[in-house]
């Protein structure tokens, strides 16, 4: 694979028609892209469905159970969902600094949550890469983690919540009541701290055990979330059944619902409160094991399925020397000679194939459905089936259905474009021929000797079908 | 060193890579092969277990159900005062042909009423939710021995089947259509990729499953995963996938739409319509694996029951045991496997819920050891750390 396309694909989101041929430094293209501010990301109204009044009162309309109410605010979430998806997507379609939105993509992925989960974390996990991942992807990796782990849809999807000291004041308040709320939450919930620790930061062979995770709950016991209502609710019904509140859908600390003494993590003592929490988080995205899991996963992600051990070394040893500063981590990883060494190579996923396709052909926006396609691929925006979050590997993507599909839906895809290319045609003008789509060879790296340039050429064959081709053809599924 | 056949089977397929698993005429392995076969169904979103299968037995059932337990008289006996709901009437034929086993009381081994936690349980087998573990079906497939291989018949890849092991998959789409010269072009440019070429010869050995489907009339294909009209078409297209000689030994399928919060209805009702496509295809899944269904189990799936008594909306909310169902000629005689907990109010669980009495896994080692000739300490191997969880091996014979 030569320099240019490792640049626009492997670290980049798809090249377009003549990129690889213009850019003549693609080393200092990348680098150049981690200059300035992180890529944020404004919503507009529509597109923000992690707005708190929309959050407020589909928790109100679900308790009252007035089901008219609820089906018409789960209308507006679900466009606003749409829209908001949507809106990512074109970015990473339209972007001009691509690299920098495949990191944004990747850290995403790293501290997921997931729509599939409760819809608590369907309608907040757009604002969740917006803010708890965006502004954090060129600083230091802790940061990052602190503003996940205070984010609502962090707290809601790893359930700490629902997470209450057993010796806390809430726990200790005699019962109201009865029927089936009231027993059933009481009690720690070790979801945040066991991710937090083997997905987020050290790694499942990082080096804790079970006890280090039910300290570290412990420590996050009363992180939770503000604008839901009072507090007495919450601690009656458990987690996430109040309905009223004001204020930003934002991080609270309940102290009632804080385990009191202090805490040992891997070695460490920490003492009560939220400003506990804070420190931890901090040593965790410092330890040793915490550089040495993600020098390996970027390495993975951006080199290839097995990456070679000395780029995973220099990844870990800037991580190490930068306190988790990923910028340097990004800047390292570009300087890798490694990196650029032919041979390498990653299977698209799902969401790289669609967004680079779209780039090739160099689409404007994408469209409203497009959301909906993903999920059809299996590759839905925010939605990945566990709290692992999506792999990148050539043995989770690469079976005979998802080449079949995508073979169907570059076809489909090819068909359309070319109707509506014709329909916007001004029939007053000189009829052409069709356009000129060799230069779709040049999006990716051919082997010498693939005969994709020679079909692309070949003009007894439907213009809508040689653009699937290139699209379905083998060597548009690496990166 | 001796060889058995299996093993020899599974070097010669080595020998031909990708390509043995389609296309070999019948005749070579149809008498040497007598492999089990398992599908497991997920009805994801929790079915309610007692309006399937109701203990009408039970003093406390009738009040408890209120209207949901109405037109008793259409249900179907099957043994002990569990009764059947008519739309599981084609269930009545695995049963007197000595081919089911109904499952009640029965749950994962981790108290969640969340659909997603519930379901990682049920498709890791693991005790607890774990992100990064893998699939039990996946582990199964590293431990059987013999040839082996797995398939998703599924819009996306299952839980159950994901891991290190790989695996194939297949699912009616509406992508887009395809001419067959695009298909022969696509194969010619993949010629020239060794390491995805026989993934795609693979996808089109199976391109003509839809074709059939279509020609069987089945429609809305994408539809696939809810059972609607099309449940039946799907299990056909199972049966043809699972029916060939080298053929998938595990498959995985779901179908969602069973979270009956709201309007859930009795007999003749939307879940027992629906339960209804669902047997409908289970039935057309046995008929088209013809010759290939004596050794087939199927086990039936859900990651929780529902609220004994329906809620405000003629509904049941999320609750905790449930049932659940095994069907095929490895089962040893028709019965309902359950140790009753019991409706009354201090019986249910949290004052809710039916109460668990039977551990999925304790089922799925016994199904697992009677489909595979797994020994126990291989069926306990699929279940991290479910060894003091005794497999029901008398289940099947």
């Amino acid at each position: 694979m030569s320099p240019p396309h490792v640049a626009l694909n492997r670290f980049g989101l798809g090249a377009r028609p003549g990129e690889a041929e213009r850019l003549d430094d693609p080393r200092g293209w990348l680098l150049r892209q981690l200059e300035g501010p992180p890529p944020t990301l404004t919503p507009t109204p529509e597109a923000d469905a992690g707005d708190s009044d929309l959050f407020r009162s589909l928790f109100a309309g679900l308790r009252s159970q007035d089901q008219e109410r609820v089906a018409e605010l789960r209308r507006v979430a679900r466009q606003r969902r749409q829209a908001e998806m949507s809106a990512v997507l074109t970015t990473r379609v339209t972007t001009e600094r691509p690299f920098a939105e495949r990191w944004v993509a990747f850290w995403s992925n790293h501290l997921c949550v997931s729509s599939a989960d409760g819809f608590q974390t369907a309608l907040l996990a757009g604002a969740y890469e917006r803010d708890a991942i965006r502004p954090h992807v060129f600083g230091r990796f802790e940061e990052m983690v602190l503003a996940s782990a205070r984010h609502p849809a962090m707290l809601y999807y790893l359930d700490n919540v629902r997470s209450t000291g057993p010796n806390s004041a809430a726990a200790r308040r005699p019962r109201r009541g009865k029927g089936p709320v009231a027993g059933a939450l009481r009690g720690l919930n070790e979801n945040y701290a066991r991710e937090l620790l083997e997905l987020h930061t050290l790694g499942v062979d990082g080096g804790y055990t079970q006890d280090d995770v039910e300290q570290l709950a412990r420590i996050f016991t009363g992180w939770g979330v503000s604008g839901v209502g009072p507090e007495r609710l919450r601690v009656r019904a458990g987690s996430d059944t109040g309905a009223g509140g004001s204020g930003e859908i934002g991080f609270r600390f309940a102290a009632p619902l804080h385990e009191p003494g202090r805490k040992r993590v891997l070695g460490r003592t920490y003492g009560e409160g939220e400003d506990a929490g804070v420190a931890v988080v901090r040593d965790l995205a410092r330890h040793p094991s915490t550089a040495r899991f993600l020098a390996g996963k970027i390495a993975t992600h951006f080199m290839d399925d097995a990456p070679p051990p000395a780029a995973i070394d220099a990844l870990e040893r800037t991580w190490l020397d930068t306190d988790g500063d990923l910028r340097e981590v990004a800047r390292t990883l570009v300087r890798l000679d490694a990196a650029w060494a032919p041979g390498h190579r990653k299977f698209r996923t799902p969401q790289d194939w669609f967004v680079a396709v779209l780039r090739a052909v160099d689409a404007r926006e994408a469209a409203g459905t497009f959301p909906q396609v993903l999920q059809q691929l299996r590759h839905p925006l925010w939605a990945p089936p566990s709290p692992k979050g999506f792999g990148d590997l050539r043995r989770e993507w690469a079976d005979s259905d998802a080449l079949m599909n995508r073979a169907e839906l570059a076809r489909t895809l090819a068909r359309r474009a070319t109707r509506a290319g014709r329909t916007q045609g001004d029939p007053a003008a000189p009829r052409r021929r069709g356009p000129d789509i060799r230069p779709l060879a040049t999006v990716v790296a051919l082997e010498p000797g693939d005969p994709l340039p020679e079909m692309l050429a070949d003009e007894s064959i439907p213009v809508d079908e040689r653009i699937a081709l290139a699209f379905a053809g083998p060597a548009f599924q690496w990166r | 060193m001796t060889m058995n056949r299996r093993e020899f089977l599974h070097s010669a397929g080595m020998c031909f890579g990708g390509l043995a698993t389609f296309g070999f005429p019948e005749v070579h392995f149809a008498n040497v092969r007598q492999d089990g076969r398992l599908v497991f169904v997920l009805l994801r979103g929790g079915f309610d277990g007692l309006a399937a299968v109701a203990p009408t037995f039970d003093p406390a059932w009738r009040d408890l159900r209120g209207p949901l337990a109405a037109d008793t008289d259409q249900l179907l006996d099957l043994a002990d005062g569990f009764a059947l709901t008519p739309g599981l009437a084609p269930f009545r034929e695995f049963w007197d042909r000595g081919e089911l086993l109904a499952l009640h009381a029965m749950a994962i081994p981790y108290r969640t009423r969340s659909h997603f936690d519930g379901q990682a349980i049920l498709e890791t087998g693991l005790d607890q939710p774990e992100g990064s573990a893998a699939g039990w079906l996946n582990r199964l497939l590293s431990i059987m021995e013999g040839e082996r291989s797995g398939i998703a018949i599924a819009a996306g890849m299952p839980r159950s089947l994901t891991g290190p092991v790989e695996v194939s998959s297949w699912s009616p789409t509406e992508l887009g259509v395809v001419e067959d010269a695009y298909l022969d072009r696509l194969s010619v440019l993949y010629r020239s990729d060794e390491a995805l070429q026989g993934r795609f010869e693979a996808a089109l050995g199976m391109l003509d499953v839809g074709e059939e489907m279509e020609a069987m009339g089945g429609e809305g294909m994408a539809g696939g995963r809810r059972p609607g009209a099309d449940a039946a078409s799907l299990f056909r297209a199972a049966a043809r996938l699972m029916s060939t000689p080298e053929g998938p030994n595990v498959a995985a399928m779901e179908f969602s739409g069973w979270d009956t919060h709201a309007n859930q209805g009795g007999v003749g009702g939307n879940l027992d319509r629906q339960l209804g496509r669902l047997a409908e295809g289970l039935a057309a899944f046995r008929e088209a694996m013809g010759e290939r269904w004596p050794g087939t189990t199927v086990v039936v799936m859900t990651e929780f029951g529902r609220t004994a008594r329906p809620n405000g909306t003629s509904g049941t909310d999320h609750g905790t045991a449930g049932a659940g169902f095994v069907l095929g000629t490895g089962v040893s005689r028709s019965r309902v496997v359950a140790d009753w907990p019991g409706l009354a109010e201090h019986q249910l669980f949290e004052n809710r819920d039916l109460a668990p009495t039977l551990d999925t896994r304790a089922v799925l080692k016994g199904v697992l050891a009677g489909t595979f000739d797994l020994t126990p300490t291989q069926a306990d191997r699929v279940f991290p750390g479910s060894s003091g969880v005794r497999g029901m091996w008398e289940l099947m014979s």
